[in-house]
């Protein structure tokens, strides 16, 4: 495992991956999305409860509300391409906010592990009352030939009791 | 507990109610009205055993959930003993919260105000300055915990405000022929993945209870994702195919979806297959044989699904389980919980597989969640339009189906699985409750 703090250059090319793939989802290029992720990538949002502070866990070890690789990722873009992914019709307006990036040395030689806090405002229909998530991420970015790939999302949503009548966005 | 008079036009709307169920007609403005919401807090939710949690959640001694039965708030405990004891999560001193969590594992409770400390069982065990301050005129005997009446069936831990209700499986009145599909899945049963995914929705809990008693209509609009894109193994030709089977006077009801040529128990693990073969009744055995998807609720808040999903386009694929408990907070507003329920035996690998399978479709990023709870928050938001309040919906279908001779399961059952006649049955067991006649 490298030790070494990722130098100035390596820190702007983690920002600028995470800023155009959080672009490519809230302009619904879903298939641009896919892109950013690596074959082997997985996507997790455990569900977070909410204990004493003395308990041994708050976030689930167990509990899912994403479990998913990119095979099931693209099943969901998939879905998403039909004309009847009625959870997305008409599609929700999303922002994602993400901020706070913080890299540091991966597991690997060629990964990092990139933690970032990301706000969505989630707005649908003619509502004027939005969703928001706040949300704690670990991504793990991996270098590639030509650049920097989603190798593993791990996000953590604040609340234990989820707003939101369904999550049909990506995190 | 007491319950509060309504108006007299009010008692006259709801006879009214009830007079149409049996015909076919059911308001569309129940579904999203304050006055309805609040009788029924108190005739039907506080009147029926409400599913509190499954057995497994709280497996060790000390073990505590957190859960609902109207607006009150309980703390679900095994206490030393390994009884399952139900309190109102209130001090008896001044009413603080004694249980701020979800979830955990206490032998007592101290309340943060004063101190008092109970037993999780819920005896008062502890007063601070109890000789200075109270003088002798504080008998601990008498200040424990409100506690809730509590009976369990095959994990489910049901609760009841209501000290003249009939016993549990009276209640159930042969549902747990049904309930066993997804309950005793092995012969050692089954058990919760893990704690549930938690989540506040603008749906009414009728719309969804009224979905789950059984309603494959839905199935190849709502989620023809699903079948356009082989991940289903129905089809739009043959879905109408099945049973509805529902448990007249009782409410229960469960939809049974049957694909022709659908290898029985396909979607299990073989082994698991054998073992339910060998532990469940040959009746039981016959009828869930036959079952794709077996789609069940429990009046008034708890439901099942078991269904299979494909990753794989075409395939049977896995079959998951989730059991949802409604929690309604408002009129038009529900707090939903939803399990995944797997058989204990099973492999870590099974288990993981249909946890996934779970996730992917029916939790609350499920790619066929998500599509129902947007049909639902539009139907409630139409619900509580002014217009809605003169409309009635028509629940005619399947109005003159007879019951089928060779079904070997208990209850009503008709064919086919397109049917609205667990919706009259539940509906009508609504209107009971709401006019007095639980």
């Amino acid at each position: 495992m490298a030790s070494e703090k990722p130098d100035r250059d390596t820190v702007l090319d983690v920002t600028d991956f995470l800023y155009r793939e959080a672009l490519a989802l809230d302009e619904r290029r879903y298939r641009d999305w896919l892109d950013h992720l690596a074959d082997d990538a997985r996507y997790v949002v455990p569900l977070r409860v909410t204990r004493e502070g003395q308990a041994d866990w708050e976030v689930s070890p167990t509990s899912r509300i994403f479990d998913d690789d990119k095979r099931t990722l693209t099943l969901r873009v998939e879905r998403l391409e039909t004309d009847f992914a009625w959870a997305e019709q008409p599609p929700s307006r999303t922002r994602h906010y993400v901020t706070n990036i913080v890299a540091d040395p991966g597991e690997r030689a060629d990964e990092l592990l990139v933690s970032s806090n990301c706000l969505i405002y989630r707005s649908r229909g003619d509502s004027i009352e939005p969703n928001f998530y706040s949300i704690a991420r670990k991504d793990t970015i991996r270098r590639v030939d030509g650049g920097l790939l989603l190798a593993r999302r791990y996000a953590v949503i604040d609340q234990s009791v989820i707003n939101g009548h369904n999550l049909s966005i990506l995190l | 507990m007491a319950t509060r008079p309504i108006g007299s036009g009010a008692e006259a709307e709801l006879e009214r109610i009830r007079e149409g169920v049996p015909h076919g007609r059911f308001p569309a403005h129940v579904f999203n009205d304050q006055e309805i919401f609040d009788v029924e807090q108190e005739r039907v939710f506080a009147k029926a055993w409400c599913f509190l949690a499954h057995e497994s959640e709280i497996p060790n001694r000390g073990d505590y959930v957190t859960r609902y039965i109207a607006n009150n708030n309980l703390i679900v405990a095994r206490a030393e003993s390994g009884e399952i004891h139900a309190s109102l999560n209130m001090c008896r001193h001044r009413g603080n919260m004694m249980c701020k969590s979800e979830m955990g594992n206490a032998s007592h409770f101290r309340c943060s105000y004063h101190g008092w400390v109970y037993k999780n069982s819920g005896e008062l065990v502890g007063v601070p300055y109890m000789k200075e301050g109270y003088e002798g005129r504080l008998d601990k005997r008498d200040w424990g915990l409100i506690k809730v009446r509590t009976e369990t069936y095959a994990g489910l831990v049901f609760g009841t405000l209501d000290p003249n209700a009939p016993p549990l499986d009276e209640y159930l009145g042969g549902f747990q022929f049904y309930l066993d599909l997804y309950l005793k899945q092995g012969s050692s049963g089954s058990e919760v993945h893990g704690p549930p995914d938690h989540w506040v929705t603008e749906t009414d809990w009728k719309i969804a209870a009224e979905n789950f008693s059984g309603d494959g209509y839905h199935t190849p609009v709502a989620h023809q994702f699903g079948f356009n894109l082989g991940y289903f193994a129905s089809s739009g030709s043959t879905h109408s195919q099945g049973w509805a089977a529902s448990i007249p006077g009782r409410g229960h009801g469960i939809g049974l979806g049957h694909t022709p040529g659908f290898p029985p128990f396909a979607g299990f693990p073989e082994e698991l297959a054998d073992e339910m073969r060998r532990s469940l009744s040959p009746e039981q055995v016959e009828v869930f044989s036959q079952t794709r998807t077996a789609v069940g609720t429990v009046f008034p808040n708890l439901s099942f699904l078991m269904q299979p999903f494909s990753i794989v386009p075409g395939e049977a694929g896995v079959r998951f389980v989730t059991m949802r408990l409604y929690h309604p907070i408002g009129p038009g507003r529900t707090e939903m919980y939803s399990w995944c329920l797997v058989p204990k035996d099973a492999s870590e690998e099974y288990k993981r597989e249909a946890y996934r399978a779970y996730t992917l479709a029916f939790a609350q990023a499920g790619t066929f969640e998500q599509d129902d709870l947007e049909n639902w928050a539009r139907v409630t938001r139409s619900a509580g339009s002014n217009m809605a309040r003169d409309v009635e919906f028509p629940y005619v279908m399947g109005m003159d189906s007879v019951p089928d001779p060779d079904f070997p399961g208990p209850g009503h059952v008709v064919k086919p699985y397109v049917n609205d006649s667990n919706f009259r049955n539940l509906w009508s067991r609504w209107s009971d409750y709401m006019t007095g006649r639980e």
